[in-house]
């Protein structure tokens, strides 16, 4: 057992899970729970092992088949993308830890199996998106990545979920095709599909085809933005993100987001390489659109009376901060963009779950329904308190490192105007959470007295959401546990 | 539909069509086609089959219990034979480096392990077809 | 003149692709009815897969498999036709997915035009 197949065994280990889970037997679900959770603590022990190696011992890269990378299919592991499957797949055991009693509540129990065949080819896809270094196989990835995200909206059989799922169902292949496109249009010119390859050759290419280049580039990045939900191409998500089951919800808007914003990384630095990049102008649109985002992303999200609604909409200004850091193009505003994506996925499911329980338990969505309910189920609003600090901003939650890394960024690269709007966005995302903390804690219930009780939730449901919220407050604390990842993976898409 | 003329027709055709994918299937590594053209003529010879027949005939010749047993199967064929590569010395899919017979080319027996993959992925995607089509037309 | 027109008809499958790719997009972003935006999505996929052929076209080329060409040795590219089977396998299961909710939708709402869909969720819309 050599240590480079580890990515290998991870991603065939999923893909087997799933299709085995439906052969299990459907009565004895507490089996199924168990083969579930060992398989899942197997994929997570490959990919620590995997991040380990690469820490030691550097990136390589993995030929299937030992075909050259020519024409065979490459897998690349480097330190961000093992760092990134790892946070993959450490969030996942803690939100599908969560969803075996949540899923009860949601869903019939005859679909528990197909519900977890479906989240496990997801893993599958998004873990297969990351490693990957050819550019169809990425295509492919993606489009099983958006079937399966769009059916574990649809698993909840209700009216809404369905027109939601088409919705994303219909925006995300035309992302997909549009993707597509691109792909064959690079393909067209370099002859290659493998992104180093396309790297050492675009080059010579630009000078020749400046046009197909540009054109491939818009396509490509119109079909990441549907996915990536970059702000003006947002349209599908609140719908898809609110409607879905939480635990659903919270890895959609905590993971598989996050794996679009990586892919176009790996498009933007390692197929097409900063210097074309600049030279096109796309970090420039890219931060006008990020900073859009940032700011109306927030103003929708203060409308909203659904809580899932509201928080769907904060995901679209947090994408904006992502965005703003990979546009400036900078070694800063790169790994602060990077540390984002890990400590707003840990915020967001954190919220997401928290939410979830609060309609497990009490079936409110609405926020005005919330007064006084910080008594009644404390350590769900502790974790929903901390996590929304870390949103606004607060000292000593991960969110506010990730800002501090974002505008000592911005500054460094002598753009102050973007460090005015990461103001006003915290601002702003400050004036729609802080009302629900507020009235959760310090107003009366219409129906019971408030007085402290310990939450009546079961404990596969609490203990999930206090360790996001736990592991929130140590990445605040310590952000260099992650930071020192990040560093040494961003200079291999900037030089 | 009870029409004397499709059910007979159908009957007579169904087993060439049949013999024809596994043609297709089975030639995949030495001549045009392959693993997803055959299954897809072999799904479809069962389409027509639920169509002219109904769909509760159908079931009893193809229960759906099969259909998701060979689903799974087709993948974890594949996957046990990518992983022969890996015990082999090589890397997942490894073929003529592990030393898989490869024979002359242009023969049935040739190419290492191409023929037995393409008969995995007949066996997906014929089962899917008809589990998808089966899937659609029986919610109502 | 008769440069461009010979530019044209050279690259006829690009144009024809290019032109189907208009044509499908414009089908799923301006009709109501559902059907119709899966068959647009239908006509978007056509056109990738025309353009991906088209660019593994080698002029005067045979199959690439052994010993059929005879003595001639430039073969047709073979690598978009295989990519292209994938993406078919894609489009096949997006379709049957897409086609599986519209049933759905259909049973819930008793119609397939998103419009009147939208006024039944009394006019709702999603900004």
């Amino acid at each position: 057992m050599s240590s480079q197949h580890f990515p290998v065994y991870s991603l065939l280990l999923l893909l087997a899970a799933a299709v085995i889970i439906p052969l299990l037997n459907k009565k004895s679900f507490s089996k199924v729970k168990l083969f579930l959770i060992t398989v899942l603590v197997a994929v997570w022990g490959f990919t620590l092992k995997t991040l380990l190696f690469v820490y030691q011992s550097g990136a390589y890269s993995y030929n299937f088949g030992n075909w050259n990378e020519i024409i065979g299919v490459q897998f690349i592991v480097d330190e961000f993308s093992a760092l990134m499957t790892l946070f993959v797949m450490s969030l996942a055991i803690l939100i599908l830890i969560y969803s075996f009693k949540d899923m009860e509540h949601e869903i019939n129990k005859d679909q528990f199996t197909g519900y977890y065949t479906l989240v496990f080819i997801l893993l599958f896809s998004m873990i297969g998106i990351t490693y990957t270094n050819d550019l169809f196989n990425m295509y492919v990835f993606m489009e099983i990545l958006s079937i399966t995200s769009c059916s574990i909206i649809s698993i909840k059989k209700k009216k809404e979920n369905y027109m939601a799922a088409f919705r994303y169902l219909i925006l995300n292949t035309i992302g997909s095709l549009s993707i597509l496109m691109g792909i064959a249009m690079i393909y067209m010119v370099t002859g290659h599909l493998n992104m180093t390859q396309v790297y050492q050759t675009i080059a010579e290419v630009w000078q020749l085809y400046p046009t197909n280049i540009l054109t491939a580039v818009g396509f490509i990045l119109t079909g990441l933005g549907i996915k990536a939900a970059m702000f003006p191409l947002h349209i599908w998500l609140p719908d898809a993100h609110s409607t879905a089951p939480s635990p659903s919800s919270a890895l959609l808007s905590s993971l598989v987001v996050k794996v679009y914003i990586f892919s176009v990384y790996k498009i933007l630095f390692k197929v097409l390489g900063q210097s074309i990049v600049v030279a096109l102008g796309v970090p420039t649109f890219i931060t006008y659109f990020a900073a859009v985002g940032m700011i109306m992303g927030s103003v929708f999200a203060i409308g909203q009376k659904d809580i899932k609604r509201m928080l769907a909409y904060s995901s679209v200004a947090q994408i904006g901060y992502i965005f703003l850091g990979l546009g400036l193009v900078t070694i800063d505003g790169l790994s602060a963009s990077m540390f984002h994506i890990i400590s707003h996925g840990l915020m967001k499911s954190a919220l997401f779950l928290s939410a979830g329980a609060i309609i497990y338990y009490k079936d409110k969505r609405n926020i005005n329904d919330l007064d006084g309910i910080g008594y009644e189920m404390p350590i769900t609003m502790f974790v929903f308190t901390v996590a929304a600090f870390g949103m606004i901003g607060i000292p000593g939650i991960n969110g506010f490192m990730s800002k501090i890394y974002l505008s000592f960024a911005v500054l460094d690269a002598n753009k102050p105007i973007y460090l005015i709007l990461i103001l006003a966005s915290s601002f702003l995302n400050a004036v729609y959470y802080l009302p629900i903390i507020i009235s959760a804690f310090l107003k009366e219930s219409k129906d019971r007295k408030n007085i402290m009780e310990i939450d009546k939730l079961p404990k596969s449901m609490l203990i999930p959401m206090v360790i996001l919220a736990l592991g929130s407050i140590i990445m605040g604390f310590y952000p260099q546990l992650i930071m020192n990842v990040v560093e040494k993976a961003v200079p291999t898409f900037l030089f | 539909m009870d029409d004397l003329i499709v059910k007979t027709i159908t009957r007579l055709i169904v087993p060439f069509i049949q013999v024809y994918g596994i043609f297709i299937i089975l030639h995949g590594h030495i001549s045009p086609g392959g693993g997803f053209s055959g299954g897809a003529v072999l799904g479809s010879s069962m389409i027509l089959f639920t169509l002219s027949y109904g769909l509760t005939d159908a079931t009893k010749k193809l229960p759906h219990k099969v259909t998701g047993v060979l689903e799974s199967g087709g993948i974890i064929w594949y996957i046990l034979l990518g992983l022969m590569g890996i015990l082999l010395g090589g890397k997942f899919l490894s073929n003529k480096e592990v030393g898989f017979f490869m024979g002359q080319a242009g023969e049935i027996l040739s190419a290492g392990i191409i023929p037995l993959i393409t008969v995995a992925i007949g066996i997906k995607v014929a089962s899917t077809v008809i589990t998808l089509f089966h899937t659609i037309i029986e919610e109502d | 003149m008769v440069e461009f027109i010979r530019s044209i008809v050279e690259h006829i499958n690009y144009v024809a692709s290019v032109a189907l790719f208009i044509i499908g997009l414009y089908t799923v972003l301006t009709h109501s009815n559902l059907l119709k935006k899966v068959i647009g999505i239908n006509i978007m996929e056509t056109s990738i897969f025309l353009f991906f052929v088209s660019i593994g076209y080698v002029h005067d080329g045979s199959a690439p498999i052994i010993n059929l060409g005879g003595d001639r040795v430039i073969y047709v590219n073979p690598l978009p036709s295989a990519l292209i089977l994938t993406g078919i396998v894609v489009a096949v299961s997006i379709t049957a997915y897409s086609l599986s909710l519209i049933i759905k939708l259909y049973e819930a709402y008793g119609t397939i035009d998103l419009n009147e869909i939208m006024e039944i969720r009394g006019g709702r819309t999603n900004e």
